[in-house]
């Protein structure tokens, strides 16, 4: 299990990878060349990419013959969506008491 | 601001926005609020200012603690705050650093309160462009939705 949302977080916030990481939700393992293809960009700059995504825990890496295959990590996936759900839901139930320690104090002023 | 790229919420409020400005500013009422039921705020330290820091610590009813803190980025009462948000995690360090941004427009019922959290704060996200972790946040929640 992934500990490292900064890295998770970072990895996701340039473009070309937040797209690698939706091929590989949707498509499942994939090689490294498959992967390339979209992209006008060189195959070491590529491979920067995945490495970053690799080492943040999202994908993994798998040598298959002369293929680099790359897969997702449920788990790292997960581990926002479970941060983003503990915030909403801070929030959800800190406004419920906001709103009644606004009405207290309205009904004060009346 | 608002989109679907990012985590936003929002809530109709029956006060005036400087009411809720000052429930968000003011230690001694945002400590009555803060935190699901249940929990208290004994400990907070608020720099309401720009740029400057602030940091409340929750303690759960079986004594847990949570510690989450920031900085004010934008304070402009009674309508706009904007400020950095991160939770400490239980190793000591800071978790991921998010920007909180809440808007208070009034309305015939009072306020309607938004909140639009996202965005790094951080100078790698600066340096790129706009897109940032903003436009992630959304696919994300789809994905594991």
């Amino acid at each position: 299990m992934p500990n490292n949302l900064h890295a998770v977080f970072g990895a996701l916030s340039d473009p070309t990878r937040m797209a690698i990481v939706e091929r590989l939700i949707r498509e499942g393992e994939t090689s490294a060349g498959d992967l390339a293809q979209p992209f006008a960009m060189s195959k070491p700059a590529i491979s920067r990419h995945l490495r970053v995504l690799e080492d943040s825990g999202l994908v993994a890496k798998r040598i298959n013959r002369q293929f680099r295959m790359f897969s997702i990590q449920r788990a790292a996936v997960n581990e926002i969506g479970d941060w983003i759900e503990e915030q909403r839901k801070f929030w959800n139930a800190s406004f419920d008491r906001l709103e009644a320690v606004l009405e207290q104090s309205e009904t004060k002023q009346k | 601001m608002t989109n679907d790229r990012t985590l936003t919420l929002e809530r109709q409020l029956g006060a005036t926005p400087q009411a809720v400005y000052d429930a968000w500013t003011k230690p001694e009422l945002l400590v009555q609020w803060w935190g699901p039921e249940g929990l208290t705020t004994p400990i907070h330290d608020m720099d309401v200012r720009p740029n400057g820091a602030w940091s409340t610590t929750m303690v759960n009813p079986d004594g847990g603690k949570h510690t989450c803190s920031g900085v004010y980025r934008v304070l402009e009462p009674p309508h706009r705050l904007v400020f950095t948000w991160a939770w400490e995690q239980d190793d000591g360090n800071r978790g991921p650093e998010t920007q909180v941004e809440i808007s208070l427009m009034a309305n015939e019922s009072g306020t309607l309160m938004r909140l639009v959290q996202g965005e790094f704060d951080t100078a790698e996200t600066a340096n790129q462009h706009g897109f940032g972790w903003n436009s992630s946040f959304n696919k994300l929640e789809t994905f594991v939705g």
